[in-house]
């Protein structure tokens, strides 16, 4: 027995030592030291001293933080911070900081929360501290409605990383194809505009004008916010069936009886399917936010120098020419213990004028920051991007460009689109628009 | 008749071959994906087969170079943890299985029922008071966190009583007879005989704790005390994917619970057959 | 003295053969009544509270309950059903009909072949759902769709059709499964004694009628405690739909109990709701199981060993 036991211990650390090159016993160690230590002393790591603990679902994010941790250092060269972040994946990071502010231990001092579950963290009693005053001081030079999407009661619980700007992103070289140039898609401005132009594409090409994501909401949710609609009202109130939703969803409807309109392969515009299938010249134009643009650059390469990048049309002359989709706050929880240490962190990480530049630099997110929109290093023309600046495009566009609410029921309201009402439209047909979009606003009162 | 027994040899071994062949493509896919640049694999879709000289190489000593070397940090996390698990059941439940299956003493059917019980229940459901109840007793973010809460293990308590049961009582009459304690009869007659019962068990446990994914997430905080699955998992990612390292580190992910079959098969085959799980 | 005395009751518990079984039992009484009876109360308890945020707890008696009958725990309530009958069918007749051929004489390479079928087993869910993501990837590249184009069919997307969504689980999970289970029914073959069969060789028996009346009722309990676990399993599972629809779930494909559980308490902050489904999952799986081994007499047998 004894040997037994032996040689498969022997045998697993032999296969760790071969595997690691000789590091791997001594952490095994020093891993049970640790244990000891801490099972003895309790929590270790959250704001003690001068280090800043943050949980991102983000390896990128990463720079942004290090950015700001940085500018802090050089300010304080006396007294400097340290960051301690760590990467999870992205779903389960919101779970376990619920969990950890839900038992009041284990979370860390800074979280960046993905939108989508913003709202699960301002329920009940709020575990977020406020940034007001550091949000006031930069406020005006920057998208106000990306702020008010992580705001509660005048509270400022998250900082906004980008504004994600929604365009649409045109393949010109299936354009061209079909007898369009770039003239008539710089024409384009209203949305029956752009599905008359979809159809002749398709007609000439046999090539697709756009996707639908059938499980998730683009370009729904953006269509809808831009006629200033929601699934919810600033209220709470659930406005998911609204005339001016069904309307859209409707014009989608149409638009994809056609046969101009395919769903994504894979079901959304995140998931490696859709990069290889776009990337082979699946589809003539995509409705995306700004931060679509690294997935252009990162995963299809054989699109570089097609990509013209134009505004959104609009169903009624006047309507705002974007609006601003998806996001990440970054909050300070109720368990950091230097508070206004990590709001100076973060300050320095996201809000500068400096911060900002950075953030497209590192990340190639739209920053909030507007003033930002004309400098230089990002005015600079794209050779991906049709040889044309992002910023030089959209910049008159994005002042004052509206968001989506975020309520309560924010997620069950997003996750009832992307998981019924999108399907039963057009995957299995099996309900209308309207009976569809009725259908989850009952069921979202019903939980209310 | 020799002719046809030779026809159907044939056929089975060529139906097994196919069969094998299923099981293994998984498998052979991963690999084949993890000699190929991430990238391309976005561009292009991933390819059943390469050329040799297309064969790139780099994503596995990559592996140790990504991000400061983490992906060696998590294996012998993984392997650390494993060990630690799998000597603790190993013990624990040895024990309590033994106790069920070599005595009849009063509430012996209502503990073995509470065994089956707890071999039924999904851990999902409990994971929330079992957070506040590892926070409260200081277990966050350590082994002893991930380790403890399961490792009296019904199914390896179900296993090793069963096995006990086989075992003929009078061994263990003539050792007490010989003066030995109740703990001796265990350590010194029972565990040599049930060698086989713990190879088997070793697999099972090990690959149980080597595999694990949710709770682990729930109690590490500390991206260096991460096991490879959950590491692994944090690189699948709408927002930033890497396949390079994904597919090279589950391919190396497999390996030290191979090599541990490879080794102990014997054992495990054996373990299971003499007694094990009869009901 | 007192020292001494202590000394000697602790002899004494060591040698008593009362006291034993206890003393053995011990571990699993004390991790049973901290790691699961004590969590277990509290889940019972969550299910007749709503919780919102910390520290923040009312009591609603049966409300969780109420709205837990609702469509989408039907969604799932279906699903996982589905997919238990499914793995149970696979598992009774695979890992049986593939451990008597490992078993016969008739096969060459036994041993490869048995370690080529288990090593899935000893993948974990996450890497194999990366291979199999990769494999059932919706463009024309993707493993199944490149063969259907081949063959003349048009791509299928897999991952928005209910059909093809349960396929993908159920080949995941039988692909993992297989091996381990085929191991059980290989071991309980090998016990079987040989006379059995030589005796069925002088009723002049073939092959089909050995297996049938030798060999089925000889694996009768390993068989039952396949379908047990099975049908747990099948409750109880998750990760195989989390690796295909880890972000939304379409159509609730991939929408299982445990899933359900996972979005309420996690997605939703809903605690609450999250542990009323739980009780409810348990009530299903105790109930599913009781009968079946009911069914199947092995309580029975249990009390009269």
């Amino acid at each position: 027995m004894k040997k037994l036991l032996a040689t498969a211990l022997a045998l697993t650390l032999a296969l760790s030592l071969t595997a690691c090159g000789g590091g791997s016993s001594e952490t095994a160690g020093g891993n049970s030291e640790e244990t000891k230590k801490e099972a003895v002393g309790g929590q270790t790591g959250s704001g003690e001293g001068n280090i800043i603990t943050i949980w991102t679902s983000n390896e990128l994010h990463n720079q942004m933080f290090e950015f700001g941790e940085k500018a802090y250092n050089e300010k304080h060269a006396d007294n400097p911070v340290k960051l301690k972040i760590e990467v999870y994946p992205n779903t389960e990071m919101a779970n376990k900081l619920l969990i950890a502010l839900q038992s009041g231990v284990g979370a860390p001092d800074v979280a960046d929360i993905n939108i989508n579950y913003f709202s699960n963290f301002l329920k009940g009693d709020i575990q977020l501290v406020p940034m007001n005053d550091i949000v006031e001081k930069e406020l005006a030079d920057c998208v106000q409605s990306r702020f008010d999407l992580y705001k509660k009661d005048s509270n400022y619980y998250g900082l906004p990383t980008h504004v994600g700007a929604t365009v649409v992103y045109y393949n010109m070289e299936i354009m061209e194809n079909a007898g369009f140039t770039i003239e008539d898609v710089n024409a384009i401005e209203t949305w029956d505009q752009y599905r008359d132009i979809g159809v002749e594409v398709f007609e000439k090409t046999g090539i697709p004008m756009t996707i639908y994501e059938v499980s998730n909401q683009r370009p729904f949710w953006p269509m809808i916010v831009q006629r200033g609609g929601d699934y919810l009202n600033t209220d709470g109130s659930v406005a998911m069936d609204s005339d001016s939703n069904i309307q859209v969803l409707e014009w989608m409807k149409d638009f994809w009886d056609t046969g101009a309109v395919v769903a994504a392969p894979g079901g959304s515009t995140s998931v490696e399917e859709f990069w290889t299938w776009m990337n082979q010249g699946g589809c003539a134009s995509l409705t995306m936010p700004s931060w679509f643009m690294s997935r252009f650059t990162n995963y299809m390469p054989d699109l570089e120098g097609k990509i013209a990048i134009r505004p959104m049309p609009v169903f009624e002359k006047g309507q705002p020419r974007t609006v601003g989709i998806g996001g990440t706050g970054t909050a300070i929880t109720t368990q950091c213990k230097n508070v206004e240490l990590a709001k100076e962190v973060l300050y320095e990480s996201k809000l500068t004028y400096e911060a900002n530049v950075n953030i497209w630099e590192c990340l190639q997110f739209d920053p909030v920051r507007t003033d930002v929109w004309t400098d230089e290093r990002l005015t600079a023309p794209m050779e991906y991007f049709y040889n044309e600046s992002f910023f030089k495009i959209m910049g008159e566009y994005v002042d004052g460009c509206p968001s989506p609410v975020n309520a309560d029921f924010s997620v069950a309201a997003q996750d009832l689109i992307n998981n019924t009402v999108m399907y039963s439209v057009f995957v299995d047909g099996s309900q209308t628009p309207a009976e569809a979009l009725k259908a989850a606003a009952e069921e979202l009162r019903a939980q209310q | 008749m020799k002719m046809r027994r030779r026809i159907m040899s044939v056929m089975v071994f060529l139906l097994f071959l196919l069969v094998s062949l299923i099981m293994l493509f998984p498998i052979y896919y991963l690999i084949i994906g993890s000699l190929q640049d991430g990238k391309e694999i976005f561009r292009a879709g991933m390819k059943f087969f390469i050329h040799p000289r297309e064969i790139k190489w780099s994503n596995y000593p990559n592996l140790f170079t990504y991000n400061d070397g983490i992906y060696t940090k998590w294996f012998s996390n993984s392997v650390f943890y494993a060990v630690a698990f799998t000597v603790c059941a190993l013990v624990l439940s040895s024990l309590v299985g033994y106790g069920l299956g070599a005595y009849s003493f009063k509430g012996k059917n209502m503990i073995f029922v509470l065994v089956l019980a707890v071999m039924m229940i999904p851990l999902e459901i409990l994971m929330l008071p079992l957070y506040k109840l590892i926070v409260k007793i200081k277990l966050i973010n350590t082994a002893g966190g991930i380790i403890f809460p399961f490792m009296v293990a019904p199914v390896a308590i179900f296993f090793f009583r069963q096995f006990v049961s086989g075992i003929s009582p009078e061994f263990m009459e003539s050792a007490r007879i010989d003066g030995c304690t109740e703990f001796g009869i265990f350590y010194r007659i029972v565990v040599p005989l049930m060698k086989p019962a713990f190879g088997a068990m070793t697999i099972l446990l090990a690959m149980q704790n080597w595999n694990s994914f949710v709770w682990p997430l729930i109690v590490l905080r500390d991206s260096n005390k991460f096991t490879l699955t959950i590491g692994i998992a944090s690189l699948i990612n709408p927002y930033s994917a890497n396949y390079d390292v994904m597919i090279a580190g589950s391919v190396v992910a497999i390996l030290p619970i191979l090599i541990l079959f490879l080794f102990n098969q014997r054992f495990f085959i054996a373990g299971l057959t003499s007694g094990g799980v009869k009901g | 003295m007192n020292q001494n005395r202590e000394i000697r009751s602790f002899r004494k518990v060591l040698y008593s053969k009362k006291a034993a079984p206890y003393l053995f039992c011990l571990p699993f009484i004390i991790s049973f009544l901290i790691f699961f009876l004590y969590p277990t109360i509290n889940t019972i308890l969550m299910s007749f509270q709503k919780i919102e945020g910390f520290n923040n707890v009312t009591w609603i008696g049966l409300g969780n309950y109420k709205r837990l009958f609702n469509v989408h725990f039907y969604n799932a309530l279906k699903s996982s059903s589905i997919y238990m009958v499914c793995m149970v069918s696979i598992m009774l007749i695979f890992p049986i009909t593939i451990a008597t051929f490992l078993n016969s004489k008739i096969l060459k390479f036994k041993n490869f072949f048995r370690s080529a079928i288990f090593v899935p087993t000893l993948t974990s869910v996450i890497v194999a759902g990366i291979a199999f993501r990769l494999m059932f990837g919706e463009t024309e590249a993707g493993l199944f769709n490149s063969i259907i184009l081949k063959l003349g069919g048009e791509i299928i997307a897999w991952k928005t059709g209910y059909v093809t969504g349960m396929i993908m689980m159920v080949s995941l999970a039988a692909w993992r499964e297989l091996g381990i289970n085929m191991v059980y029914c290989l071991s309980a073959l090998q016990s079987i004694p040989e006379e059995l069969y030589e005796a069925a060789d002088i009723d002049g028996a073939n092959a089909v009628q050995k297996f049938v009346f030798v060999t089925i009722p000889q694996v009768q309990p390993i068989i039952i405690y396949i379908l047990t676990l099975t049908i747990l399993n099948g409750y109880r599972m998750f990760t195989e739909g989390y690796v295909y629809w880890n972000e939304t779930n379409p159509g609730d494909i991939g929408l299982t109990i445990v899933r359900y559980i996972y979005q309420q308490a996690f997605q939703r902050n809903d605690f609450g709701m999250g542990s009323a489904i739980g009780v409810a999952l348990l009530v299903i799986v105790l109930t599913v199981n009781m009968f079946q081994l009911n069914f199947f007499g092995l309580f029975k047998k249990e009390d009269a060993s």
